[in-house]
């Protein structure tokens, strides 16, 4: 006859669950792991090849360069084996290479826009044109890092720049009332100069925790849910650990960067008007002509659609599209949806223009 | 009657009935939250918030700056300014450097492409049995690195010629 369950035996069930969760929680997963080699190094900045998988001859000639923002670590791009967008990329034949821009220090930071666009990935790029023997190129900017793009090609526009992407860009901030973080770090709130005093940079964990009060209680609360009505199903388990590795692994914003961000963007949509000056340069959207495809997530709350549509009208590109997903900030791209969405409609695009 | 019919009419688990309760008001509790955020009255008390607190310990702040820079000054210590400033002038080195290598790079290419092709291609054997193999650094180590490498490998004939010079 089988046993009654005992109070003890529910307890013990309980500990043992809860250890796991906290397991989880202070280890980290294997991530980023797909092989890779360091070709150059600038400051904190890294650029890292990937080992194609293709041969030569079946390789596309356009090599690709991706960036990332600034405030998080690029290893998203390559979460863990079978989830990665680097290792989906070289299976297709292209030769990627990520642009990781690492953690700013208090040195750092004055580090503005014109920096990271002007002398970082300009000599990043010069490296990658030596290396990979080829003088055009793509380029894949996600968040910040599309900003960081498009201010980079619209004022390199004969740099070699053949396709640009961009992920989820926060481009054009003249919609407050869509902007979650427009309304808090209006000048009436939110005193940018004093933060930076403080601290220098924008501490990281201040970042992430703006980004999670958008949506608190499905970052506080229904996060962790998930995880414990999860906690048998191994699948489910190895994705949350692996993306809990990443959500908790913040770097903070160089604080020159993060000044141009709140005043020249959030506060007054310079980009989009023409008015943001890089070294003293305007930056005219109209000079970028790389193929453009814009990607947007249509349940993006960091990065509402009505940030990045705009940019395909203002663009001199005469090749341009705009490609909606459903799906989340990050999710269109790291979700268990992104392999069947979002990679094979970039590879389509990308590839017909990489030849 | 179909299998979902079938499982639709089986009368629900308690841990299942009380899942789907709590999560129907956690979706309710989500979407006001949202909305709460998203108040100009959230923005100012979270503003409000952060200026106290960097407010308060502003002075104190300050107050240990200070003292620790005295002290790292009796100590004859380099301050975190210090070492700041000299972390941003190695970055401008670097950045020279970097051009600097580029242009090496470009020279290198360009010298290789104006020589001839039989001063370019390898000896087939070398001239004398002494001869040595050129030093070479792993190829997967940017330029200016495999140079170091290569540098490092090389024998210190130079300095021993010195020495030699001075007997």
């Amino acid at each position: 006859m089988a046993k009654a369950p005992v109070l003890t035996d529910q307890f013990a069930l309980l500990d043992e669950r809860l250890r796991t969760i906290n397991k989880l929680m202070m280890a980290k997963a294997p991530i980023a792991q797909t092989p890779k080699e360091l070709v150059w190094t600038l400051n904190k900045a890294k650029l890292y090849r990937y080992f194609p998988v293709v041969p030569a001859e079946k390789r596309h000639s356009v090599p690709l360069l991706l960036v990332f923002a600034l405030m998080n670590r690029p290893y998203i791009l390559d979460l863990r084996p079978g989830h990665s967008f680097v290792e989906f990329m070289i299976s297709r034949g292209y030769d990627v290479y990520l642009l990781d821009w690492g953690a700013p220090g208090p040195e750092d930071r004055h580090l503005k826009f014109d920096d990271y666009a002007l002398d970082y990935m300009p000599r990043a790029i010069r490296k990658l044109k030596a290396v990979s023997g080829c003088k055009e190129f793509s380029m894949l900017g996600w968040c910040i890092g599309a900003i960081l793009t498009t201010i980079y090609a619209a004022m390199r526009p004969d740099d070699g720049l053949r396709n640009l992407l961009l992920l989820t860009a926060p481009l054009d901030f003249s919609n407050k009332k869509e902007l979650t973080f427009a309304r808090w770090t209006d000048e009436k709130h939110f005193d940018v100069e004093k933060v930076l005093a403080a601290f220098g940079n924008m501490p990281g964990e201040m970042i992430d925790y703006g980004a999670k009060s958008l949506k608190p209680v499905e970052n506080y609360v229904s996060n962790y849910l998930k995880l414990w009505d999860n906690l048998d199903n191994v699948r489910i388990v190895e994705s949350w650990h692996a993306m809990n590795t990443w959500v908790t692994d913040n770097i903070p914003i160089a604080g020159g960067a993060f000044r141009q961000l709140i005043v020249d963007l959030y506060r007054n949509d310079r980009l989009m008007k023409g008015e943001l000056t890089i070294r003293g340069e305007r930056v005219d959207l109209s000079r970028l002509r790389a193929n453009l495809l814009t990607v947007i997530a249509e349940g993006d709350h960091i990065t509402p659609p009505c940030q990045s549509e705009a940019i395909v009208s203002k663009v001199g590109s005469s090749d341009k599209e705009l490609f909606r997903v459903p799906g989340g900030h990050i999710g269109i791209m790291a979700g268990s949806g992104a392999h069947k969405l979002t990679w094979p409609h970039i590879d389509t695009w990308l590839g017909g223009r990489s030849e | 009657m179909s299998e979902d019919q079938a499982e639709k009419s089986k009368p629900k688990e308690p841990t299942e009935m009380f899942r789907e309760m709590r999560d129907a008001y956690i979706d309710s509790v989500a979407k006001a939250m949202v909305d709460v955020v998203n108040t100009e009255g959230y923005a100012e008390a979270t503003g409000a918030m952060l200026n106290n607190s960097l407010a308060i310990t502003a002075p104190f702040r300050e107050a240990m700056e200070k003292s620790m820079q005295q002290v790292l000054q009796q100590l004859s210590l380099p301050s975190r300014q210090d070492i700041v400033a000299l972390s941003e002038r190695f970055t401008n080195q670097e950045m020279r450097l970097d051009d600097i290598d580029a242009k090496l790079e470009r020279i290198e290419k360009q010298t290789h492409a104006a020589l001839p092709p039989a001063a370019t291609a390898a000896p087939a054997k070398p001239e004398s049995p002494k001869a040595k193999p050129e030093m070479q650094a792993p190829a997967n180590l940017p330029t200016t690195r495999r140079r170091t490498a290569a540098v490092k490998q090389a024998p210190p004939r130079r300095r021993a010629a010195k020495k030699g010079t001075r007997k």
